[in-house]
């Protein structure tokens, strides 16, 4: 019996008082006036978000708006897309990250993902982990990559649930599993930045429960940027929330402020759920 | 409750519109038991009749001999031979090109005019008749290239251009059915382009690029025509010594048999028959093994 069949599941408290946090720094990835385009048609119109460490920084809106899109943009996850073209400035660290002097590999790897639907490589639980170490050479020897393997799925919350089994196929884990299991992969490069694209949607809420519980665990020692539709969430693991309509950025504040007091009308009644 | 409601679904109107759903259904049974029927008949009649003829010349002699003007002498051991030589060129050539082709196209090429074009040409390229491709060989490799007449290089050579889009197209295939959210999941820790194509799709896609090459290898097996333009119609008495000496192959044996006038030669062309059918047999369970061995569902 995995943990996931037991109800008493914990529920991440929100936090919104940044009292409790460590000061905020300088921003760890910065967006100065984003558009993408497809073909001819605009996705996003002129966005400005600032990630920083220590927080995690949420983008909600309806299905469309343009969020997934401007997530992709932060890790060039759109450069595989031949008809997308992105203007405007991203930073990582102050270093433009469509610039010449970045490489888009090392960006990937510094700047982590994890989709939507879990993707666990149809190879062993240990091999999905030890992946990016391995082509990035982050290792000398297989006991330090045993090591950086134990570590990820520890940090990962999924270690104490496959470790007797790290030689098995990482597709044979429940829905849940399989995405801690592309957390740890994504940790396992140990990224700057991660970046999770509605990491909770394909999962039943126990398991969404227990992403949530990571994302609060991870938050100290990543920047977080999580897109999802479900406000709830938004409201529970983030600091700071972006809310795009219609490939705008209608507003952009820390967490408690949006979903307390917006200042847009749009806002308001999208949270209140008037559409969406 | 209306009452005209249950009456619509229970008279005769409603009863006899369902009774004609599965008269169709009968039918269409029917024709369908027919037309595999058929099929199976002519298959079954081939093999009784190839059977019959030949599995009393299927001897010790037939599998170890080669060709001779004595029926009795007569083997196949040298077409055998000259077979296996041939499709290992074919074999050797078209399978990396073919692959390395089918990757290009479907993971790097830029999709443009040029690529759609290209895809055009390969598609047509394997609907080209055999024997277009022999008189090609001919052309290029005989006459241009005075490669050696006659021998497995040239005719491996010219199969491997007739299997190769064959194969660039399995490939292609093989290599779409990978799901894109595995690319994602290796660009999105840092792998390169290359990383990607080489750590996750190609071995992914494998099953499916060997089962296209084994049909395709099959196919050329079988190929008689484009070998006959080359040369590797005659008569060879003794098992070729390597890709560069004269030979012919298992079909082209039974062609040249079968125009024989010596009645002997009717049961060696049977015998031969049932080589190459089994031969032919082999290679396709081999490819259907693969398929459900590696088989993998999304």
């Amino acid at each position: 019996m995995t943990s996931e069949d037991t109800i008493a599941a914990p529920r991440p408290r929100p936090i919104q008082d940044e009292a409790q946090l460590p000061p905020v720094k300088d921003p760890k990835m910065s967006a100065d006036g984003v558009s993408v385009f497809y073909g001819d048609k605009q996705a996003l119109k002129d966005i400005s978000i600032k990630i920083y460490d220590d927080r995690v920084t949420a983008f909600i809106g309806p299905s469309g708006c343009g969020k997934s899109t401007f997530l992709r943009c932060l890790n060039r996850m759109n450069d595989t897309i031949a008809s997308a073209r992105v203007t405007g400035r991203i930073e990582l660290d102050g270093q433009d990250i469509y610039g010449p002097a970045m490489d888009v590999v090392q960006l990937r790897a510094r700047v982590g993902m994890v989709f939507q639907k879990p993707n666990p490589f149809p190879k062993s639980i240990f091999e999905n982990v030890a992946y990016g170490p391995r082509i990035h050479g982050l290792s000398t020897s297989k006991a330090e990559l045993e090591a950086i393997v134990e570590r990820s799925l520890k940090r990962a919350g999924l270690w104490d649930e496959v470790k007797d089994r790290l030689s098995e196929s990482g597709t044979a884990l429940s829905g849940g599993q399989q995405q801690r299991l592309c957390i740890a992969r994504a940790i396992a490069v140990d990224p700057e930045v991660i970046l999770m694209d509605e990491p909770c949607s394909a999962l039943d809420p126990i398991a969404t429960a227990k992403i949530e519980e990571l994302i609060h665990e991870l938050r100290g020692r990543y920047a977080i940027a999580i897109v999802t539709h479900n406000m709830q969430q938004a409201a529970r693991v983030s600091q700071r929330t972006a809310f795009f309509h219609l490939g705008e950025l209608v507003e952009y504040g820390k967490t408690s402020e949006i979903f307390t007091n917006p200042r847009q009308q749009r806002t308001t009644d999208y949270i209140t759920g008037r559409y969406g | 409750m209306s009452s005209a409601a249950p009456s619509r679904w229970t008279g005769d109107a409603m009863i006899r519109r369902v009774r004609r759903r599965y008269a169709a259904e009968r039918w269409f049974k029917l024709l369908g038991l027919g037309a595999v029927g058929l099929s199976v008949l002519f298959l079954a009649f081939l093999l009784v009749t190839i059977a019959a003829k030949g599995i009393g010349g299927i001897d010790w002699a037939l599998l170890t001999g080669s060709d001779s003007v004595d029926p009795a002498r007569a083997g196949v051991w040298g077409a055998l031979e000259g077979s296996f030589l041939t499709i290992f060129v074919t074999m050797a050539l078209a399978f990396p090109v073919g692959v390395l082709a089918a990757v290009y196209l479907e993971e790097f090429a830029p999709q443009n005019r040029w690529t759609d074009a290209i895809e055009v040409s390969i598609n047509n390229l394997a609907a080209v008749p055999s024997i277009i491709f022999g008189l090609l060989g001919l052309a290029v490799f005989l006459n241009v290239m005075n490669l050696p007449r006659s021998a497995p290089l040239v005719g491996g050579l010219t199969l491997a251009l007739m299997t190769m889009p064959v194969i660039v197209i399995a490939g292609r295939n093989a290599i779409k059915t990978v799901p894109p959210s595995i690319r994602d999941a290796a660009l999105g820790v840092g792998a390169s382009k290359m990383q990607v194509t080489f750590h996750h799709v190609l071995p992914l896609s494998l099953p499916g690029i060997l089962t296209g090459t084994i049909i395709g290898m099959a196919r050329a097996l079988g190929e008689t025509a484009p070998l006959l333009m080359i040369g590797m119609r005659a008569f060879i008495a003794a098992p070729p010594g390597g890709i560069t000496q004269p030979a012919t192959v298992l079909p082209v044996q039974i062609f040249l048999w079968s125009d024989e006038v010596d009645r002997g030669f009717v049961e060696k062309t049977s015998a031969a028959i049932i080589v190459l059918l089994l031969f032919m047999l082999a290679m396709n369970g081999l490819a259907i093994y693969l398929r459900n061995r590696f088989e993998r569902r999304w």
